[in-house]
């Protein structure tokens, strides 16, 4: 569905990856794990267009968008939950979601039913739909974050970026975004998630990568990657080694 | 007391012009950070143009003032998209502030001398369409004319509005003013929105000046001094917040036509000018702004 | 560089005496004149536009008030130009900072519409204050007169060329000095600036009256070259023609503004003559087309990259072909012109050629620090004129609460930092670690709560005065002044050390030399401490990235500091980088400094930390020494999440592979 061939990028001068090859197969949620630094977040742009890669391929139901525009990847069919939330703070929660859908109003994805969509989302995040007419800035972190993914879901995508879905919230919220991430997998939902607790992302995923100083360090299943040293290393920073 | 009230009624009338103005500014401010320095020409040309569509000059009239409206418009917003195509585009692509700041300023000052080239350095008068004969409001005179243009001012951005509000193109619009980036990756081109609000903003700029050209002269250098009392009332108001432009408008439209009476007439741009620097002063995102927290 | 600069000088100097006496066609001599004054004023408007980054469209304006307050001086009191030329440079400066004080705490877009809407105020003062200005009639004034001998256009030409060079000598000190480092500093980055201790809206405001004390002089100096003065000179396309200059010429150089000066002051007797424009249009194509050629066949450039100038030189000469009238389309001529610099010149002609000789000659430009041989690591430290008492805390944030909208960045935190310690401040992203610096350093002022930092409360102050109260920091994505070398970078955390002011630096006195000698000293010493002696004169971006961080630790030693805040120090260091860096903070240590650590390396932070404190959803979840801290259920859980540690912890990594599914 999603695969990335030898990526170079960075910003400016200064290049943060150094040739990163991965793969996202349908139907499978994939987690890219990392130290803070390592270039989780400068892949996830690369892919979805926000920063243009140097070079190498990303290939997207077999064509290639490394190097488009952002919104033109979008239409290609790949939704992106970013780092940081990055929610539309003066609109609605409910317009949020509308926009969530641009590309098929538009025509430039299979419209389907919109409508219902925005209430199945709204049923699977049942906060939001509490606070569906509230403005999004006033939202709390959580309830931000779970916007942001149910925003990337009203796409209808082939492929979900998650970045960093946890961070900044508290546990309890944690818990809940990956049971979120849990039912969308069985649903069948495609997604690559970059996390910082590893150990939650390697639950969920079918398959994990591990980056270090922008490149892929260690591959493999979930389990596998669980008992290798260069995973505890990028994981707590080796803090766990005793 | 009479002249006092009469004075105030005109101040509304041309305050509702620098709000049209100055809302245009804060629409290519939202989506693209930028805005065109040349605001005031747009209004001229789509003056002039209206002038020369609905009047006189080129061997006219062709048409009536009403059907000559969204002509001029469409004029305007043409203009727009050369705008931000050769003045704007370039520089937000290389982040380059100074850039696009001297470009519109570039391409006001070529605006503006081929409008000198072509209708003239004089002013001209542009017919008004509807009765000059005043009518009388507690003792004082208004002109049927400048009931249009407040109401004619408020349309407009009532339109605005309830397209941002209301269509999902509209709200694509608020999406990328918002966050750019984000709406980048909803799919929305949020080049084509920037280039969109700057033909509305020119568009906007061109009826605010077929509004305001019947009480004035048209003329090649009615622009400046209008552009950028609108930048005041912008900022007065506040470059985020569209009630923001209107009592910013109302504010300087009516302490400049009390100048202009009791003190002197080359005074009345005075007040605009030094009441913009004490709202930077005092408050520097405006009246109606918010104050925005800089990410470290 | 010095040896270059004194032959530049004699050469002009030279140039100068000779010009009229090789051509003395009063005209010319005129025209040089006028282009010597406006030297003046662009060397200002360059430090404004081209030092501290801002767009002033004010300049003109500036240059009418110094040219009426001489004129009207002159005009009503008979004032001798002694004394006139002075009150102008002080009647245009305080102006200025009438100007400055408001406007300058708006930047960009902003500030270029206030400039405008001053200088168009300016205009209508001048053309409505008869009294004052006689208006529209103008006032004529005569060449001054020294001792009964009325000055000639030759003599007058001497005075202006003096006077210009007075300025270029000025202007240069200036920017040499600690201010002009700070100028740049405040530029390239105005958090960092401020957090070095230099408040970026004071040095603004700083820059902009000095520029407009040019300015002043300039319009002084053109009141009595034209010896006419009338409001219209003083209009919006000059202070454009003035940007132009600055932009065409060269920003940050004194060439520069010469050369831009030159240009925009022949550039109305070119465009007043339609065949030398014509001529002037076509060589232009013929160059182009060369150009053009030369560089696709050389692959430097796409045909769609040229193809847009190339088609605009063009029909530019068809333009002028079809041109009857020129003057009627100058302002057009003009603004194309602009868009033109805009574009294709942004580093004006000499940048432009000095670009080019740095291509064939790449080593030519590098200066070599003398100051170097000079460095020693304990000259780097400075007993903190800070410090407090012994075990004592020396910071407390006391419930602090910083919310954004909806979100509560810090909540109720409360933070202790005994002196003497280093203090690792922990907790996964997101959780309120950096937005507790930001707090600490006065860049966010906190919703409640407050920060007390030797016995004071600091909470409220600005940066910058935090700054100098004794607390540095370094940034989690760095903040160095990329266009300065790493010397100057750190120069700019010294500026504290500078008591000379403005007239020490122009008069370049011993006071300034001493203190200029001393800072490069310190400065080699803490790059020798830091370990970057080899590239001290190395741009700061163009240092790795590891270097960058170091660069950045030595800047913030440089203000001194007791309390030193380090913000993710090793984030995207190499292993052997990390070693280094944790000498390097050891060290720190050792001299007194206390240190709050924010990192995610925990190695680094339990290895080295006294006390760790643990935020987590901006809270504090856990506080100690660093091995209680690790061994916290609470910390654990915080750090793998909720539901995948919620039982397990660490333990679970190196546990068999986990086959607990998530509860659906």
């Amino acid at each position: 569905m999603l695969s990335i061939n030898n990526l170079y990028a960075g910003y400016g001068k200064v290049e943060v990856l150094h040739g990163i090859s991965l793969d996202v197969p349908k139907g499978k949620v994939v987690t890219l794990i990392g130290s803070n630094g390592a270039g989780k977040t400068t892949t996830m742009r690369a892919i979805c267009g926000m920063i243009k890669p140097q070079s190498g391929a990303v290939s997207l139901n077999g064509k290639n968008v490394a190097g488009m525009d952002s919104h033109r990847i979008a239409r290609a069919g790949l939704a992106h939950s970013p780092e940081g939330r990055r929610v539309f703070s003066t609109m609605s929660v409910r317009d949020n979601l509308t926009l969530g859908a641009f590309p098929r109003f538009t025509g430039a994805r299979p419209k389907g039913n919109i409508k219902a969509d925005l209430e199945r989302a709204l049923e699977l995040f049942p906060r939001l739909k509490e606070r569906q007419d509230q403005l999004a800035g006033t939202l709390s972190g959580g309830e931000q974050q779970m916007l942001a993914m149910a925003r990337a879901l009203m796409m209808n995508p082939d492929v979900i970026l998650l970045d960093e879905p946890s961070m900044g919230l508290a546990p309890i919220l944690v818990e809940e975004v990956f049971r979120i991430i849990q039912r969308l997998k069985a649903d069948g939902i495609t997604m690559l998630l970059v996390e910082q607790f590893a150990a939650a992302a390697l639950n969920v995923a079918d398959y994990g990568y591990v980056m270090e100083n922008g490149r892929i360090s260690v591959h493999g299943a979930p389990e596998k990657l669980k008992n290798d040293p260069a995973v505890n290393e990028a994981y707590l920073g080796g803090a766990n080694k005793h | 007391m009479d002249i006092f009230l009469q004075l105030t009624f005109s101040g509304i009338a041309l305050g509702m012009i620098y709000a049209v103005i100055a809302f245009g500014y804060q629409l290519t401010f939202a989506t693209s950070g930028t805005l065109n320095f040349g605001q005031g020409e747009a209004l001229m040309l789509g003056a002039l143009v209206g002038l020369s569509l609905a009047g006189g000059v080129m061997g006219g009239p062709y048409i009536n003032y009403w059907l000559m409206i969204p002509l001029v418009m469409l004029f305007g917003a043409l203009q727009g998209v050369v705008v931000e195509r050769i003045g704007v585009r370039p520089s937000i692509k290389t982040k380059n502030e100074f850039g696009w700041i001297m470009s519109t300023i570039a391409l006001a000052i070529i605006f503006k001398n081929v409008a000198e080239n072509i209708w003239g350095k004089d002013d001209l008068t542009f017919p008004s369409p509807v009765s000059s004969t005043p009518f009388q409001i507690f003792g004082a005179n208004v002109q049927i004319m400048q009931v249009i243009v407040v109401l004619g001012a408020l349309a407009m951005m009532l339109a605005v509005e309830l397209f941002n509000r209301k269509s999902i193109y509209g709200k694509a619009v608020v999406a990328t003013a918002n966050d750019s980036d984000a709406a980048g990756l909803m799919g929305i081109n949020t080049g084509q929105v920037v280039t969109f609000s700057y033909a509305l903003s020119s568009a906007t700029a061109a009826f605010a000046g077929v509004l305001v050209a019947p009480l004035t002269l048209t003329g090649a250098t009615m622009g400046t001094a209008l552009g950028l009392k609108a930048f005041a009332v912008a900022i007065i108001g506040g470059l985020t917040s569209g009630v923001g432009a209107i009592v910013g408008g109302l504010i300087l439209g009516i302490a400049e036509t009390l100048t202009g009476y009791y003190i002197s007439t080359g005074y009345k741009e005075v007040p605009g000018l030094l009441l913009l620097l004490l709202v930077l002063a005092i408050k520097p995102s405006g009246l109606f702004g918010k104050t925005t927290i800089k990410k470290v | 560089m010095k040896r270059n600069s004194l032959i530049l000088g004699i050469i002009a100097f030279i140039a100068l005496v000779a010009f009229p006496l090789v051509i003395p066609n009063p005209y010319y001599i005129h025209l040089a004149e006028t282009i010597l004054i406006y030297a003046i004023l662009l060397f200002g408007l360059d430090i404004v536009v081209g030092y501290t980054g801002e767009v002033s469209l004010g300049h003109a304006g500036l240059f009418g008030i110094g040219s009426y307050t001489a004129g009207a001086l002159f005009f009503k009191l008979g004032v001798p130009f002694a004394l006139a030329v002075p009150a102008s440079i002080a009647v245009t400066a305080a102006f200025g900072a009438l100007l400055a004080l408001p406007a300058l705490r708006v930047t960009g877009p902003y500030l270029a519409m206030v400039t405008l809407a001053f200088g168009t105020i300016i205009q209508i003062l001048i053309n409505e204050m008869t009294f004052l200005t006689e208006g529209p009639l103008g006032i004529k004034v005569p060449k001054p007169s020294f001792f009964g001998h009325k000055l000639n256009e030759v003599e007058y030409f001497y005075v202006a060329a003096a006077l210009m060079m007075v300025a270029l000598i000025v202007v240069n000190r200036l920017l040499k000095s600690h201010f002009g480092r700070a100028f740049q500093a405040l530029r390239a980055s105005p958090v960092a600036c401020d957090c070095m201790g230099v408040s970026v809206y004071r040095y603004k405001v700083f820059a902009f009256v000095f520029s407009a004390g040019l300015a002043g002089l300039a319009g002084s100096l053109y009141t009595y070259s034209e010896e006419y003065i009338s409001p219209n000179t003083y209009n919006f396309e000059l202070t454009i023609l003035f940007l132009l200059a600055v932009i065409m010429g060269g920003r940050k150089t004194r060439s520069g503004p010469i050369l831009g000066a030159a240009i925009v002051v022949m550039l109305p007797s070119l465009l007043s003559d339609i065949e030398l424009f014509r001529k002037i249009a076509y060589t232009a194509v013929a160059i182009g087309v060369v150009a053009s050629i030369w560089l696709l066949a050389k692959k430097r450039k796409s045909l769609r990259e040229i193809a847009i100038p190339l088609t605009a030189t063009i029909a530019m000469a068809v333009f002028s072909y079809k041109l009857e009238n020129i003057i009627d389309w100058r302002l057009t001529i003009f603004g194309l012109m602009t868009l033109f610099v805009v574009y294709y010149l942004q580093d004006g002609v000499i940048g432009f050629l000095r670009n080019l000789l740095e291509k064939i000659w790449p080593n030519g430009f590098r200066k070599v620090d003398e100051y170097g041989a000079l460095a020693n690591e304990s000259l780097a430290w400075e007993k903190s004129e800070h410090s407090g008492k012994a075990g004592v805390d020396l910071l407390h944030a006391n419930q602090v609460l910083m919310q954004f909208g909806g979100l509560k960045a810090l909540n109720q935190v409360d933070l202790k930092i005994a002196k003497g310690t280093i203090h690792g401040l922990i907790g996964p992203n997101g959780s309120g670690k950096s937005t507790m610096m930001n707090v600490l350093t006065g860049i966010y002022k906190p919703t409640a709560g407050a920060v007390e930092f030797n016995g004071g409360v600091i909470s409220g102050m600005t940066p910058a005065a935090i700054a100098l109260g004794g607390i540095a920091r370094t940034f989690q994505n760095v903040q160095l002044f990329g266009e300065m070398t790493a010397t100057e970078n750190v120069l700019v955390g010294l500026h504290h050390t500078f008591k000379s002011n403005v007239l020490d630096v122009m008069l370049n006195t011993k006071r300034y030399r001493a203190e200029e000698h001393r800072a490069r000293i310190r400065a080699a010493s803490i790059l020798q401490f830091v370990g970057l002696t080899d590239l001290s004169n190395e741009e700061a971006r163009n240092l790795p990235y590891g270097k960058q961080r170091l660069l950045e630790i030595g800047r913030a030693l440089g203000l001194s500091p007791s309390l030193l805040l380090l913000d993710e120090p090793a984030a995207g260091l190499t292993a052997p980088d990390i070693k280094e860096l944790v000498a390097i903070i050891r060290k720190i240590r050792e001299h007194g400094i206390t240190l709050i650590l924010i990192e995610h390396h925990m190695d680094v932070v339990m290895s080295i930390s006294d006390t760790v404190t643990v935020l987590d959803f901006g809270q504090k979840i856990a506080e100690g020494k660093p091995a209680e801290v690790q061994a916290n259920a609470k910390v654990i859980e915080a750090y793998l999440g909720g539901d995948a540690g919620s039982n397990a912890g660490a333990a679970e990594l190196s546990a068999p592979p986990s086959s607990t599914p998530i509860p659906a």
